[in-house]
């Protein structure tokens, strides 16, 4: 780690010394041109101002140095958090595909095999197979029947989901510690590979191109010039949340299943699915934006190769979806957790939700339970795809999937019996897939010197913009909740005037609006008079670092 | 002893029905149910349904009601209760609370297709307007002839 933060310095002193004498700069004198050189000419309609307004902010995003102040630059609208609509790994609800496909814009494509990137590789996982197979063997028998596990029980799913989610754990563990051990001599990316237990993936971005909702319909009625705009389509934020059981990542990014110029093929289209999320079965909550693929800002491992997922849920659906719908729900958990996924850590390259990107992105995901297993491989080409983007954008992603193939048949008296190389082969092969070194600037949108925010050497900067990250993503409720609206306000003061001799002072009579408020709208932490600096100071308040967008 | 314990608790777990003035005291329990199709208020899957329902239904009543009474296959349903509307009483000017709905939002498999039927016919066409106004026209150009039928070497302009 040191040796890394030392790799960062060195360019920075090499700057520092070859720095030339500094000279004044010349103004051009000269105003007057050749030919006249007039303004652009702008559209001036109220729809057109807006754009303009939110491209800038796009712009300004675009341009922080940091992927931390990226991260606050995303929040900075909303004090108290978006409504997000949230995507959990572990609930799918009845006929999710529509929606998840397009949530994430990716085309699925269902396979028996793997792409054929992984045909290079197959005699070397045969002999591997060969190597680990009663190894493998050994472990399922002994997870299953050699030993108790005990596990804390938590409340809100059944034990049934809970009992089989852990011991697809330990079988996940062991699988994962003997293709490591045999494949670190002959794959030089595994040994170096870090890996993660029960890791954070979370994932922000904006969806649009969805109908408003009541609420949206009944606040834009109030105003006179959006009468005519009612149901014009909105963005809504969209929070993924997931932990995976496992998760392996590198230094390298892994090769692109595809060349990037496929990602606009017109036959990856995905339809466009603009019903109300509420009315399909997702709850809205009220959260920061968070982009975390596991890892904080600054680790030198930062792609991911491979994550495990539980596939408990299958478990609590309710038995009139149907089997079709429950295969359907696999793939919808592969699309969301591999997006999921990818989109942390391409924040972590210095993209957004506004700002795409700029190369293709791979990962592997296993969905099982010990004895199933189904496997997906994921591309992803954009992110963009918020209101003014959802129909212009032509690039999707693409996903590969498998159905669930059963690993073994059954175990009797300690013994494993029908173990199915072909399922152990593939999974080999997702190990021996190489992460390569790429031709093209990773992190074309982040600083060439100060990447994270630890780079900075400014150190009240530095400190002030690491606790609020920190802060922001925790998701703790605010110091001081949002102001309520009590029900006998809202029918005795709003719906009815009832209550006109009394002096207006809650915060909806002064025309305060808590959910619009801004992240910096706040008085920053005062300075006590003693702590001010000699002899005289008259800087009551500590200066705030936000990100101006 | 235990046998005594075990027979005791299995009277006292024993459900009565709930004694109803009156004969037959054996009676067939009809339960207050019903259901009402309604139209969505957002536009919504062609395999979603909307319904208003008894607030005592649960979602295995609605379930069972849609399946067993009416042969409706279902794969999920979801309930809310909507708080009742607030208004101002007619005649008295105190506020006043309709009562609560609950609405059943119930998934029909995703092949399958309903919608709203169109309760009242369309809104006129536009040539049914337009022989509208020249009927309407036809009739003042026919009162106005009628008016002056004594006097037919007066202007139309002239008139009281």
């Amino acid at each position: 780690m040191n040796i890394i933060r030392l790799h960062r310095t060195i360019p920075k002193l090499k700057h520092v010394l070859n720095r030339r004498s500094s000279q004044a700069a010349v103004l051009e004198q000269n105003e007057y041109t050749e030919n006249p050189e007039y303004p652009p000419i702008m559209d001036m309609s109220l729809q057109s101002r807006k754009l303009r307004e939110r491209e800038t902010v796009y712009e300004k995003i675009k341009q922080l140095k940091t992927i931390e102040e990226k991260q606050i630059a995303l929040n900075m609208p909303r004090y108290y958090g978006f409504e997000c609509v949230m995507l959990t790994e572990d609930k799918v609800p009845y006929n999710a595909m529509p929606l998840v496909q397009c949530y994430t814009r990716t085309h699925f494509i269902p396979q028996d095999k793997l792409p054929d990137l992984y045909t290079e590789t197959t005699p070397a996982a045969e002999s591997v197979v060969a190597e680990i197979k009663s190894l493998v063997e050994d472990a399922i028998a002994i997870e299953h029947e050699g030993i108790k596990h005990n596990f804390a029980p938590i409340t809100g799913k059944s034990m049934e989901e809970q009992k089989e989610n852990a011991l697809a754990k330990h079988i996940v563990r062991q699988i994962n510690r003997i293709i490591s051990n045999n494949l670190s001599e002959k794959v030089p990316h595994i040994l170096s590979a870090q890996v993660d237990y029960d890791p954070r993936h979370e994932a922000f971005w904006f969806v649009g191109g969805v109908d408003p909702s009541r609420k949206v319909i009944r606040a834009r009625s109030q105003y006179k010039w959006l009468k005519s705009k009612l149901l014009e389509p909105k963005d809504r934020a969209v929070q993924y949340l997931g932990t995976p059981m496992l998760a392996l990542r590198s230094h390298l990014p892994l090769r692109p299943l595809m060349p990037y110029s496929e990602a606009t093929n017109p036959d990856f289209k995905v339809a466009k699915f603009t019903y109300v999320p509420q009315n399909v079965g997702y709850k809205p909550t009220t959260r920061h934006a968070t982009n975390i693929p596991g890892f904080w800002p600054g680790d030198y491992d930062e792609f991911g190769l491979l994550s495990y997922h539980g596939r408990s849920h299958i478990l609590a659906r309710k038995q009139s979806f149907g089997p079709e719908d429950d295969l359907e729900a696999l793939h919808c958990q592969a699309m969301k957790s591999s997006f999921g996924w990818l989109l942390a850590q391409a924040s972590y390259q210095g993209f957004t939700t506004y700002n795409d990107l700029t190369y293709p992105l791979t990962t592997q995901t296993v969905i099982t339970n010990g004895q199933l297993w189904s496997l997906y491989s994921y591309q992803l080409n954009t992110v963009v795809m918020h209101n003014e983007q959802i129909d212009k954008n032509p690039k999707h992603n693409v996903c590969f999937g498998t159905q669930p193939m059963k690993l073994f048949e059954t175990i009797e008296n300690g013994n494993v019996k029908g173990l199915n190389e072909e399922v152990l082969k593939m999974l080999v092969q997702f190990y021996m897939n190489v992460p390569e070194k790429r031709d093209h600037d990773m992190k074309p949108y982040l600083g060439k010197e100060e990447q994270v925010v630890a780079d900075i050497e400014d150190d009240k900067r530095r400190c002030w913009l690491e606790d609020v990250y920190k802060h922001l993503v925790s998701n703790r409720p605010k110091h001081l909740l949002v102001p309520e609206l009590y029900l006998w306000e809202k029918i005795y003061k709003i719906q009815f005037n009832t209550r006109f001799f009394e002096k207006k002072r809650r915060p909806f009579e002064l025309g305060i609006q808590p959910y619009s408020r801004k992240l910096n709208e706040h008085l920053p932490p005062y300075i006590p008079k003693i702590l001010r600096p000699y002899p005289k100071a008259k800087k009551k308040f500590e200066t705030t670092y936000y990100p101006d967008v | 002893m235990n046998k005594i314990m075990s027979e005791a608790r299995l009277v006292s777990n024993f459900r009565y029905p709930i004694y109803q003035r009156g004969n037959p005291q054996l009676r067939v329990f009809l339960p207050n149910f019903w259901m009402k199709i309604v139209k969505p208020h957002l536009k919504q899957l062609p395999n979603i349904v909307h319904f208003q329902c008894s607030i005592e239904m649960t979602k295995h009543d609605i379930k069972n009601y849609l399946e067993k009474i009416y042969n409706v296959p279902v794969t999920d349903v979801r309930t809310k209760i909507n708080m009742g509307k607030f208004r101002r009483d007619v005649g008295k000017g105190y506020i006043v609370k309709d009562e609560d709905i609950k609405y059943a939002y119930v998934t029909l498999p995703k092949n399958m297709k309903f919608e709203y039927p169109k309760l009242f016919s369309e809104k006129n066409t536009a040539e049914e307007d337009d022989m509208k106004s020249l009927d309407e026209a036809k009739k003042t150009f026919k009162s106005y002839l009628e008016r002056n039928k004594d006097r037919s070497d007066v202007p139309s302009w002239f008139s009281i």
